[in-house]
């Protein structure tokens, strides 16, 4: 198998059964998927589409009917290959009755990293995802979004070569979910390999390489974004400054040259770019206050 | 080893953290408590008696119920909160999270058995200092000594089961031979417990006459006492320790007095009780029996838990709790089934009689054949009952403690092997 090669599926295939042994829903059918060590790779997909069971495919969670998948070379059956795998799962189950010290400790004890080392990651990572604030208090009384950052948290506390993320930024708000995007790419800057799946195309395009899309169970696209969303026919051109004569001018050339406008309409940038605009604005007020 | 160390921390924190180890240890404290203010008819060793059976009843109730629900909840929780679906993404063999939440739930039991061992300890010390200072009684613990041979003479003996029938008239006898009969102190009393089955030609005789002789086979000191036995009801016989002369040997020779009484007696039925041990040791020797008790519940309960879901396995493990301490009355129940009309034989004694029809045969494959089968599968529990040594004021031997902790073993070793492989292949969706 190739070194360069985290994740490699050949026709892996998922049927979950129903009581008397029948065949009920096709979860998953034959996925065949490459993703390259050092890239963040996206499984996108509607609910249902088979991402969560890739996922679980790929850790050993459940077994496939059909197929195989390899992890960094490994099969997925390998105990030992996921000491180099960190996982976030759709939902952030944890011991509810533990605060995010102790559940750091414990996946860190369950990792065998000794003492000193581990004290140092844990506390390096609840600044990362910034718990420190409520990392004495138990798990059952943080929100959704805190419970989220802490399964980031415990995700990466074995410094892993895969990172494997489902829904990353489910429950957090846009600054959490900005943070966790620049984890993610931090994660790409030091060579780490990122496999994340969402519905929200937006994070996905954001920040991923390449991405797969997933419905009903078969895979329909697989790509870089540019080669999926590219289109060879149509121009976008951005300009800035143009008084309005100007743009009727731009206007009367194109139709010239025989070409079509689409649209011509001011630039509105995203809610979320406007957000963040907000956010660090009061950030700095509140610095100059001090 | 530190993996299975650090799962067993956890399963201890939670179940302190979540307080279900504090509920099981102030009931049972609570219902230990109250055996004081149990009121009592006859002297003061009743009074112990009761202090103690209910000591120990509240440890084993209590221990087995905390043993059955925290290890049978523990394991389908956590798949159901999928906190397990996260654990098994870490470098944790599957096998490893067993043994660790085995080693979890015998921490638990371990706090829960010495503080309410340590709390029945020191009530049952109480009340029997606060009953000695009113001369009443004291702990005692009697050794006992089982038969080293049994044999059976005459004409009419017959074997029904294990009992031995043996007609009274000089038509037959029994001789139990004793051997290793030492005791610290020879002022020791002797004591000669017997537990016969009685029948009678005479329908309404409720007692028989039984002539029992003691002899001392170093001296050949031979002693007779004629006593009236009742049916399924032991008698004792108090000697002083002295009449052994010290050769540790004795033959007692029982038979029924009268032509028409049947004795039924099994190598069970004749004990001898010589001597004295402290009870704190025989204190903890009943705890680690009980303890054994809860170890294989929690292992039982740790094999459902890896296929059936909570409230089903909760069930299955109070099922086997149950059937477990009633497998003697399993057996009796697919015999009674197995009957269909009884007749007397020559003598007068009760034989069982089968006879097959449609019904039976019915019967035999859907309710006598599967109860007998679980009776022999499932564990015999009554295998760690102390209550009797105690209530009886008897060591428990060192053989009793070994057997009880074998038997855990054997179903350990048939058990976790089988929790293993279901784990192991179960989905963590």
């Amino acid at each position: 198998m190739n070194n360069d090669i985290a994740i490699e599926t050949e026709d892996l295939t998922k049927a979950y059964k129903s009581f008397w042994g029948r065949r009920k829903i096709l979860a998953l059918d034959k996925l065949n998927i490459t993703i390259q060590k050092g890239e963040i790779f996206g499984l996108l997909g509607p609910n249902g589409s088979g991402k969560t069971t890739t996922l679980k495919l790929l850790l050993g969670l459940i077994s496939p009917t059909e197929g195989r998948a390899y992890v960094l070379g490994k099969s997925t059956n390998d105990v030992a290959i996921k000491s180099k795998i960190g996982f976030l799962p759709e939902e952030s189950c944890f011991y509810r009755f533990l605060n995010a010290d102790e559940t750091l400790d414990f996946y860190g004890q369950l990792f065998r990293i000794p003492g000193k080392e581990r004290k140092l990651r844990i506390n390096r990572l609840v600044e990362q995802v910034g718990l420190e604030f409520a990392r004495k208090r138990p798990l059952r009384q943080y929100s959704k979004g805190m419970l989220r950052r802490i399964g980031i948290a415990q995700a990466l506390i074995n410094d892993p070569d895969l990172v494997i993320l489902d829904e990353p930024t489910s429950g957090l708000d846009p600054i959490g979910t900005k943070e966790t995007k620049d984890i993610i790419l931090a994660l790409k800057e030091r060579g780490k390999t990122v496999l994340l799946c969402s519905h929200l195309l937006s994070d996905v395009q954001d920040i991923c390489d390449r991405v797969a899309i997933l419905d009903k169970g078969k895979l329909q696209l697989a790509g870089t974004i540019d080669e999926l969303l590219s289109s060879k026919n149509v121009v976008e051109v951005l300009i800035r400054n143009l008084p309005d004569e100007a743009i009727i001018e731009v206007e009367t050339f194109i139709k010239e040259k025989k070409g079509e406008v689409i649209s011509i309409r001011n630039s509105s940038g995203t809610l979320e770019d406007l957000f963040l605009k907000i956010y660090a604005a009061n950030i700095s007020n509140s610095k100059a206050d001090v | 080893m530190q993996q299975i160390s650090v799962i067993a921390r956890q399963t201890f924190k939670e179940a302190v953290r979540n307080k279900i180890l504090f509920v099981f240890i102030i009931l049972g404290l609570t219902t230990i408590c109250c055996s004081v203010f149990m009121p009592v008819v006859g002297d003061g060793r009743e009074k112990i008696k009761i202090v103690e059976s209910m000591c120990f009843r509240s440890i084993t109730f209590f221990g087995t119920l905390a043993a059955i629900l925290l290890s049978a909840s523990s394991i389908p929780t956590d798949i159901e909160n999928r906190v397990l679906s996260t654990v098994t993404t870490k470098p944790v063999q599957r096998t490893t999270i067993i043994l660790g939440k085995i080693i979890g739930f015998i921490y638990i039991i371990g706090v829960e058995l010495i503080v309410m061992g340590g709390v029945s300890y020191a009530l049952i010390k109480f009340t029997a200092l606060k009953q000695s200072l009113q001369g009443n009684s004291e702990l005692v613990a009697r050794e006992q000594f089982d038969p080293d041979t049994l044999q059976i003479t005459g004409e009419s003996t017959r074997k029904i089961g294990n009992v031995s029938w043996i007609e009274g008239g000089g038509k037959g006898s029994s001789v139990w031979k004793f051997k290793g009969l030492y005791s610290k102190d020879r002022n020791d009393d002797l004591e000669i417990k017997a537990d016969f089955l009685v029948e009678s030609k005479k329908r309404f005789s409720l007692n028989i006459p039984i002539n029992i002789k003691i002899i001392n086979p170093g001296t050949g000191k031979v002693l007779t006492e004629s006593i009236e036995i009742s049916r399924n009801k032991p008698d004792l016989l108090r000697l002083s320790g002295e009449s052994l002369d010290g050769s540790g040997e004795l033959t007692v020779v029982v038979s029924p007095e009268n032509s028409g009484d049947y004795i039924g007696i099994n190598s069970d039925s004749l004990r001898v009780f010589f001597g004295k041990k402290s009870f704190g040791y025989n204190f903890l020797k009943g705890l680690t029996i009980i303890s054994f008790q809860f170890f294989l519940m929690v292992i039982i309960a740790v094999l459902g838990s890896t296929f059936l879901s909570l409230p089903v396995n909760i069930l299955f493990c109070l099922f086997v709790f149950f059937c477990g301490n009633i497998t003697d009355f399993m057996r009796d129940l697919s015999t009674v089934i197995n009957v269909f009309e009884t007749h007397e034989h020559e003598h007068g004694l009760s034989v069982l009689m089968k006879k097959s029809n449609v019904f039976m045969i019915l019967l035999d494959y859907v309710i006598r054949k599967p109860i007998l089968l679980l009776s022999y599968i499932l564990p015999d529990l009554r295998n760690f009952g102390v209550g009797k040594y105690f209530m009886d004021g008897i060591n428990i031997p060192c053989k009793t403690v070994f057997m009880s902790f074998g038997y855990a073993v054997l179903y350990t070793f048939f058990c976790l092997p089988i929790s293993f492989v279901i784990f192991k292949r179960r989905e963590m969706a």
